[in-house]
């Protein structure tokens, strides 16, 4: 009998028996999770196939607040009035307009726990994987099913192995790693697959380090990723059988940048230097949490923008952590717009969209067509590429 | 057997393409498909002319992207019956499947010329040339439970049905 990989662990554990690629099998949810979009689809779906009947288990479902936030206009207050009075009648928690973005708030809140069954009306839910968690995004459908009975038909993925190794000396981080592994894989390189990264880069990694590799694992296609750490509970065994195997050097890597309108046209910062930017956008679920503000501030102190920034951290927490420290300090005097915590502008509909022809370097993780304005061209790069860029006014090497 | 006409489509289009994010509030099903493949470049004639029973014929990685189920209840929404890719993001394929959208993948499907009337088979893979009653290409068949989901009407339908 082969070994197993980490998805195959997990899998075994919470079923009691082994599973082979392309089974399908029903999983019970250890958390359904739902956001201000999609949440009150979600509700409307429950009341009209399950009237009054009772949640699966109250305490592990979950609404958070994190797009529209506070509510940009009539309609959307209307979807979080929707959210508010599902809570009252149910009981099922509520993480409101202040606390920002989902996933963060619920690993930050100890909802998240190694071998769970999460998922979430995010296509970026599976970066819980960081925390070891068998979550992923879904739509309002298998969320509606999951609330009421608590389990999701799932078919068993293969697994990809991404052995990462070689010391990244700053500026050069996590973020810089992912996006060189995307340029090699391309936008469907883990198409319905389990990633597992390995190798010594990532195995000294940091959670906020972990957390930038798994929620870019969506950019690939891939269902979920895992990051092997000294701490890891589940862990591959050696014999494991994986669909495919990718290793890759990063002592010598310096900065990439993923160019419009594909997070796969990765180069380095170097190659496009220079190119005439009008905005950064510093935060997201992939680079909105403090070590990624604390390295944009870094290079922001002392400084002022030649371009309109916008920084917006993950969560509360974060913004509180980031106050304490004297980062709100630096952005405000660099001229930041500094927003209250949430999904931001990873989408329209948010302050801070593009005007036709405007470009944006963005730390977060996706720069598709007209996602953030028609017209509009986003560069997507770490938090020190974004935050010389925003001093600069163009494409610029952070030092 | 599902039958209609072909219309093409490229790789990667992404649901922010397919439904884009400024109608994310809507919660209505019809107002939804009418901004259905809104943001794809070149689906304008697509958008006018589309009819009740066409089939889509995408290529690799179709509804890549935020995990919307908007996109595929818009696309259901204009009547399309059926869309077959190289492959499919797997929120899509989750998301078609629960709403009873049925799709099938095939390798080289985007050799197939549009406007071609085809008739398909989703629990065999067969696509038949309505024309020359031929098999042009064999899909991977719907394994049983996405079957199943799909002929009760949906996952809800289904869940309940077998509560």
């Amino acid at each position: 009998m082969a070994g197993k990989t980490v998805i195959e662990k997990i899998l075994s554990k919470k079923l009691g028996k082994d599973t082979h690629i392309g089974d399908r099998v029903w999983l019970p949810t250890d958390l359904v999770a739902m956001r201000d979009f999609g949440g009150p689809n979600v509700i409307l779906e429950y009341k009209e196939n399950f009237k009054d009947s009772p949640l699966f288990d109250k305490d592990k479902v979950a609404i958070t607040f994190d797009l529209h936030i506070p509510p940009r206009d009539e309609k959307v207050a209307n979807n979080h009035k929707i959210c508010r009075d599902f809570v009252k009648k149910t009981g099922c928690k509520l993480f409101d307009v202040n606390e920002g973005i989902g996933q963060h708030i619920l690993f930050e809140h100890n909802l998240v726990h190694p071998g769970d069954v999460i998922i979430g009306t995010d296509s970026h839910m599976n970066l819980l994987g960081a925390f070891e968690a068998l979550a992923m995004g879904v739509g309002t459908t298998d969320i509606t099913g999951a609330m009421r009975y608590g389990k999701l038909w799932y078919r068993i993925p293969p697994t990809i192995r991404i052995e990462i190794n070689g010391k990244i000396k700053k500026p050069v981080c996590a973020k810089d790693v992912i996006l060189y592994v995307l340029k090699n894989l391309k936008t469907d390189g883990a198409i319905n697959k389990s990633v597992e990264f390995t190798g010594n880069t990532v195995k000294s990694m940091n959670t906020a380090e972990r957390i930038t590799l798994t929620s870019m694992v969506t950019e690939m296609s891939g269902e979920i990723g895992f990051v092997e750490s000294k701490d890891s509970i589940f862990t591959a065994d050696k014999d494991a059988i994986y669909e495919s195997k990718y290793e890759f050097d990063v002592s010598k890597l310096e900065p990439q940048i993923a160019c419009p309108h594909s997070p796969d046209l990765v180069k380095s910062v170097k190659e496009v230097a220079g190119t005439p930017i009008d905005q950064v956008f510093i935060g997201s679920c992939t680079n909105g949490k403090y070590e990624d503000l604390k390295a944009a501030a870094d290079i922001l102190k002392g400084k002022t923008a030649k371009i309109k920034l916008i920084i917006v951290p993950a969560t509360m927490n974060v913004a509180k952590e980031a106050l304490k420290k004297g980062l709100y300090e630096i952005f405000l005097s660099a001229g930041a717009v500094v927003v209250n915590p949430g999904c931001a502008l990873c989408t329209t509909g948010h302050p801070g969209i593009l005007a036709n022809g405007e470009t944006m370097v963005s730390t977060s993780n996706r720069n598709f067509i007209g996602k953030l304005g028609k017209g509009g061209e986003v560069y997507l790069a770490s938090p020190a590429t974004a935050a010389a860029t925003a001093v600069t006014g163009k494409i610029a090497v952070p030092e | 057997m599902l039958k209609g006409r072909i219309w093409k489509f490229g790789d990667d289009i992404d649901t922010d393409q397919i439904y884009p994010g400024k109608y994310l509030p809507l919660t209505d099903k019809q107002e939804m498909a009418r901004h259905a493949m809104e943001g794809v470049p070149g689906a304008e004639k697509f958008i006018k002319e589309v009819k009740p029973g066409d089939i889509m014929v995408v290529g690799k990685n179709f509804g890549c992207g935020s995990s919307r189920e908007h996109a595929g209840v818009a696309i259901k929404g204009l009547g399309v019956s059926l869309v077959i890719a190289e492959s499919f993001a797997g929120i899509y394929y989750r998301n078609s499947i629960n709403i009873g959208l049925p799709l099938l993948e095939c390798k080289n499907i985007s050799s197939i010329k549009e406007g071609t009337i085809i008739s398909v088979y989703p629990e065999t893979g067969k696509i038949i040339d309505s024309d020359t009653g031929k098999e042009i290409y064999r899909a991977n068949p719907l394994a049983n439970l996405e079957l199943e989901i799909i002929n009760a009407g949906g996952l809800l339908k289904f869940l309940i049905k077998n509560e």
